[in-house]
C-alpha cells in the first residue's frame, strides 16, 4: 500500500516566468526561495510519484467538452502548451498506472471524472515544478479541476474529491510513496476590470481556516467569499482537494509563505500539511 | 456585488468568440492566418459584425463584456503582444461601463 509522504500547495502564475522583474528583487528572491524549499521538502520525502492537482487554463479542454475533474493517465506529458510562456519545452514523466488506479477507484466510489492519455500541460502544473526545481526529478499524475470556466464544481465537491483521493492513494499497491502538490490561487483576477487588485484578507483567512479543525467553516468561507477574491481565486478548489486528502491522515496545514504581490497580480501563498512522513 | 464571471454559462455568441481565440492559439497555422487577415479568418464564423470587430480591433473591454473566457482573453493578448497598459486600461473602462449598467438595473 502506498504512503502519502508529503502534501503541499502553492500559487502559480505565468507572470512569475514571463515577467519576474515586475516586482522588487528581494520579494522575488524570497518567493523563489519558498518554492525551492517546497521542492526540497518533496524530494526529501522520496516520492515515487506526485499527484499534481491543478487546472487546465482552456488549452486541453474547450467548451466542446469541458470536464469538471480529469485524471491524467499518460506515461509522459509535454509542457508547456502555451507558445508564449518563457520556459523551455520539456516532457514530464508520468505514472500511467497510478492514474489508471485513481480513475478506477473514483468510478467505483461515486465520482465521475473524465480521463486523458494525451495532455500537454500548461503553466499551472509546470510553474511550481519548475520553480521548485523538481520538474525533471518526479513522475506526475495530473488531477485537473475546472476552476476556469463556469459552471464550476462546488467547493464542497473539491473537498470530497480530496477525501476520496487520500483513501485511493493509500489503497494503491503499485508503489510505496506518493506526494500531493496542489497549485493555484490565491486571490487574483485574470482579464477582468479588477485585474491587479488582491484580497489579502481573504487569502489570510482562507489559509487560517485550512489550519483550523472546521471543514464546514472552510468550505462555507470559500463558497461565500470567492467572488471577493477574483476569478483566479476559484483555483482554491485545488487546495481543498489537497486538504481533503490531508484529513484522511489527520495532517494539519501550516503556511510556508504568503505575500500579496500586486506586481504579479497575485496573492502568492505556499503551504504544507504535516504528514507523518514529512 | 462583485462577481468573478460575466456569465454563469457561456452564451452561443461567447462560445464562437471563444472558438476564434482558442483556435488562433492552438491550431497549427491559425495564428499566421489570423494575423494575415482577421476578417478573412472569421468570415465563416456565425457572429454578428460588431462582435467580430471587437476581436479584430483587439477591443479587450468589449470582448470581456461579451463574455469571452478571461483565460482565453489573457492568452490572446499575450500571444498578440498587446501592451499591458492597453490591456488593463480597456478592462478598467469596461468595468466602469459594467457598473453603470448595474446602477441602471
Amino acid at each position: 500500500m502506498a504512503e502519502i509522504v508529503s502534501i503541499h500547495a502553492t500559487s502559480h502564475t505565468p507572470v512569475m516566468i514571463n515577467f519576474p522583474d515586475a516586482i522588487p528583487s528581494e520579494d522575488r528572491q524570497a518567493i523563489f526561495a519558498a518554492f525551492r524549499s517546497v521542492g526540497e521538502d518533496i524530494l526529501a520525502a522520496r516520492p515515487d510519484a506526485v499527484v499534481v492537482i491543478s487546472d487546465d487554463h482552456v488549452h486541453n479542454f474547450f467548451m466542446d467538452n469541458f470536464p469538471a475533474f480529469c485524471i491524467g493517465a499518460a506515461a509522459s506529458y509535454p509542457t508547456p502548451v502555451e507558445h508564449w510562456l518563457k520556459v523551455d519545452k520539456q516532457t514530464l514523466r508520468g505514472d500511467a498506472a497510478l492514474g489508471a488506479h485513481l480513475l478506477g477507484e473514483a468510478l467505483n466510489s461515486g465520482f465521475d471524472p473524465s480521463f486523458s492519455m494525451n495532455l500537454t500541460l500548461d503553466h499551472g502544473v509546470l510553474t511550481p515544478l519548475h520553480l521548485a526545481e523538481m520538474a525533471a526529478d518526479v513522475a506526475v499524475v495530473p488531477l485537473l479541476v475546472n476552476c476556469v470556466q463556469p459552471p464550476l464544481p462546488p467547493m464542497s465537491r473539491a473537498l470530497q474529491w480530496g477525501q476520496f483521493l487520500g483513501k485511493a492513494l493509500q489503497s494503491y499497491q503499485g508503489c510505496g510513496r506518493v506526494s500531493i502538490l496542489a497549485t493555484g490561487g490565491i486571490s487574483h483576477d485574470i482579464a477582468t476590470p479588477r485585474m491587479g487588485l488582491l484580497n489579502e484578507q481573504f487569502d489570510r483567512r482562507f489559509m487560517s481556516l485550512l489550519g483550523a479543525d472546521d471543514d464546514a467553516a472552510l468550505v462555507a468561507y470559500a463558497t461565500d467569499h470567492v467572488n471577493e477574491a477574483g476569478n483566479g481565486a476559484e483555483e482554491i478548489r485545488t487546495w481543498l482537494v489537497a486538504h481533503g486528502a490531508a484529513r484522511s491522515l489527520k495532517a494539519r496545514f501550516e503556511p510556508v509563505y504568503y505575500q500579496g504581490v500586486a506586481g504579479w497580480y497575485t496573492g502568492i501563498g505556499l503551504g504544507r500539511w504535516n504528514t507523518a512522513a514529512g | 456585488m462583485n462577481r468573478n464571471w460575466r456569465q454563469d454559462m457561456p452564451t452561443p455568441q461567447a462560445y464562437w468568440m471563444n472558438r476564434v481565440l482558442f483556435d488562433v492559439h492552438h491550431q497549427d497555422s491559425h495564428l499566421a492566418r489570423y494575423k494575415a487577415s482577421p476578417d478573412d479568418y472569421m468570415k465563416d464564423i456565425p457572429l454578428e459584425a460588431a462582435l467580430k470587430a471587437a476581436i479584430r480591433d483587439n477591443d479587450i473591454g468589449a470582448m470581456y463584456l461579451a463574455g469571452v473566457n478571461p483565460y482565453l482573453l489573457r492568452a490572446h493578448c499575450l500571444g498578440l503582444h498587446i501592451p499591458e497598459k492597453t490591456f488593463l486600461e480597456s478592462l478598467r473602462a469596461a468595468g466602469a461601463q459594467q457598473e453603470e449598467e448595474a446602477s441602471h438595473g
